[in-house]
């Protein structure tokens, strides 16, 4: 069991996860192992596998710990900053080139060193408020958030039919890219 | 087929009283509801803070290590209310289907 736990606290390590966090988490877990173990009830039930580095991970991913799923991670970080390293040598050539031929647009451009700063791609995305839309409006900005959307018909209870009751996650938080957001509904009365 | 239930039966276990990981499973255990087979119940309190479902904070526990509790924030209950009533709605439904079927287990 405290195996389970050390090999825990490798994968947050190896994940990133802060220091702090990670300790709090594993003591955590090794304090309610303990005391499962005294009451005679197996690891297995509090655990729920018996995988250590997938139970680590879904625990940190799940906390916002970990920035993105680990396949996609490198990719996805590092193209970013190929495209603004390319940008940025494309505009040093043009601003030089404009300088040395004086085709400067107005005054003061040529001669200034320019620098363009190309942000690398968000893993997460601030989550819209969607309560109150029309079901087709709601689920069109939630895509473009870059989130998949589930929609869930509920009575309407006073709500306009077709309009976004609650949503989740709530708007203002931060969500992974592809978190799926779960609209709430109002059917039509029957 | 439990997944997604077990996220409510949680938000309910710590709606009257704050509790501690181990203690939410004891808790669910007591009413009839062994979460074995279903995974840990942490990943699933990690989704509930991050959502500002439950709201947590960090005490001694009784004769034990300070813990991590959790308790079911006001945003929390709201999703509990909504949820409980979409679960009896599903159940009503799956209730009257499965009532039309004749099949038994062979005993």
């Amino acid at each position: 069991v405290s195996a389970f736990v050390e090999e825990c606290r490798r994968e947050w390590k190896r994940l990133g996860v802060p220091e702090l966090l990670a300790e709090e988490m594993a003591t955590d877990l090794e304090a309610d192992l303990a005391e499962a173990r005294e009451d005679g009830v197996a690891a297995e039930e509090i655990l729920g596998e018996s995988d250590p580095r997938r139970f680590a991970a879904s625990w940190a991913s799940e906390r916002g710990l970990v920035p993105d799923p680990p396949p996609g991670r490198e990719r996805r970080r590092r193209w970013p900053w190929v495209v603004g390293a390319i940008v940025g040598v494309w505009v040093l050539l043009a601003g030089g080139g404009a300088l040395f031929t004086g085709v400067g647009g107005g005054e003061g451009s040529a001669g200034t060193i320019r620098t363009l700063v190309v942000p690398p791609i968000p893993a997460t995305r601030a989550v819209p408020r969607l309560v109150g839309m029309k079901a087709a409006r709601a689920s069109a900005i939630a895509r473009a958030s870059g989130f998949e959307v589930r929609r869930v018909y509920v009575r309407p209870h006073g709500a306009r039919a077709g309009t976004v009751v609650t949503q989740r996650p709530r708007s203002g938080v931060r969500a992974r890219r592809g978190t799926t957001m779960t609209l709430r509904i109002a059917r039509r009365r029957r | 087929m439990l997944r997604g239930v077990l996220d409510l039966c949680l938000l309910a276990v710590v709606d009257d009283e704050p509790a501690y990981g181990y203690e939410m499973t004891k808790r669910l255990r007591a009413r009839g509801l062994a979460t074995v087979g279903e995974g840990s119940i942490y990943p699933l309190l990690a989704r509930l803070e991050r959502e500002g479902l439950v709201a947590t904070y960090r005490a001694a526990s009784d004769g034990g290590p300070p813990r991590k509790y959790y308790r079911a924030s006001p945003l929390g209950r709201r999703e509990l209310a909504e949820g409980a009533r979409a679960w009896r709605e599903v159940r009503a439904g799956v209730d009257s289907v499965l009532s039309s079927t004749d099949a038994e287990v062979e005993t």
